[in-house]
């Protein structure tokens, strides 16, 4: 086979692999700008507070009002939940899948998994860059568990267990399966069943 | 809407915030990012995933992109990197299964028969290692240029050249190896 044959053959397949997985990335937009949009808040926070930082005289002292206003009726709102949270203390479950919604659309979700006899438990995914974040079994009863606040989105993990990879969550939404093992997956927020 | 306009326009209307700019940037870029990474990684659903978070990671950083650099080496960089990092990941946590296998792609029969020769190269591909793969991938699908594939993946030029030389000897010996395993 002559390198010019080679150097064909390679580009047309590399082209025709990719062209018959296409399906996979028709509404890739779509689901781009979805996550952009959810994300909006954020991103404008991060805008907002350099501009705050920024020498601008007029524009900052417009904000700190605002971040007066609203650390106010923060504080107002968190007397409320404390007051709130305090009364129900004795009714509420030790232990809820059901997560902590903030109004970004950020949920506190809850990693749970019973793993009577491991050392350590961890969960990886891609919210966390597919990097150890650990889950604590504080009163050794063997259920591991771990809240994580993730904005809106589809989001891959896997339990870790004594270094063992574990894929299948039976709380998760979906599992999928990749590199022959399988990862669970959770909906947050809009596209899934949070919807 | 867009299609007039150049590319450093839409660029510009993402940075305002204009959402449409960038999906017109997804739109031109979306198959040459999902081939890189379908090239590296070798699996479909990692490759979307990974090119979402691709165009999500380049618009939260659009700030620190240079307008007088090129758009597409500075985007396939970051797709380049999603896929190192989580190739590293998977290498870090080995499962004791084949490490690549291409989803879907290829119809064992038709390999043992000789008659599919993208199956053959798909599969010598996947036996490359990553790195004679990742650039023979931005070389043969992206179409950059040696300095360009220096760039995306952090590698001295002449070391992508050797790699490029290596990588097709090496690719046509599996390819054989493959079609005449005797």
């Amino acid at each position: 086979m002559t390198t010019d044959r080679l150097e064909d053959l390679l580009r047309s397949t590399l082209r025709a692999e990719a062209k018959a997985a296409e399906d996979r990335i028709a509404d890739l937009e779509e689901r781009v700008l979805l996550e952009i949009e959810e994300r909006r808040p954020r991103l404008l926070w991060h805008e907002w507070l350099r501009q705050l930082l920024a020498p601008t005289a007029s524009s900052r002292f417009g904000q700190l009002v605002v971040v007066g206003a609203t650390a106010a009726i923060f504080l107002f709102v968190g007397i409320g939940i404390s007051s709130n949270l305090l009364r129900h203390d004795d009714a509420a479950p030790k232990l809820s899948l059901q997560p902590v919604r903030f109004a970004d659309g950020t949920q506190e979700v809850l990693f749970v998994l019973p793993a009577l006899n491991a050392e350590n438990v961890a969960v990886v995914g891609n919210f966390n860059s597919w990097e150890e974040t650990a889950l604590s079994d504080q009163d050794g009863d063997g259920i591991w568990t771990a809240s994580i606040p993730l904005p809106p989105g589809r989001y891959e993990y896997a339990f870790l267990i004594d270094g063992r990879w574990w894929g299948q969550d039976p709380q998760a939404d979906d599992w999928v399966q990749s590199f022959g093992q399988f990862s669970s997956v959770r909906y947050i927020g809009r596209g899934g069943e949070d919807v | 809407m867009y299609r007039a306009q150049d590319e450093v326009s839409l660029l510009r209307a993402s940075l305002q915030g204009d959402t449409a700019a960038w999906g017109e940037i997804i739109g031109r870029y979306k198959d040459a990012v999902f081939g890189l990474c379908l090239g590296f990684m070798r699996n479909r659903a990692d490759a979307e995933d990974l090119s979402h978070d691709a165009f999500i990671r380049a618009y939260v950083n659009l700030r620190k992109y240079n307008l007088e650099r090129k758009f597409s080496t500075w985007l396939f960089t970051i797709a380049a990197n999603l896929c190192r990092n989580k190739l590293r990941y998977r290498r870090n946590h080995p499962t004791g299964e084949m490490p690549f296998h291409l989803q879907g792609g290829t119809d064992p029969a038709k390999v043992i028969q000789k008659e599919d020769q993208h199956a053959l190269v798909q599969q010598a591909i996947t036996k490359l290692p990553y790195s004679y793969r990742a650039p023979l991938v931005l070389r043969f699908y992206n179409d950059l240029s040696y300095r360009e594939i220096s760039e995306v993946l952090s590698i001295p030029e002449g070391t992508i050249k050797t790699r490029i030389h290596r990588g097709k000897i090496m690719l046509k010996a599996l390819i054989e190896k493959e079609r005449d395993p005797t």
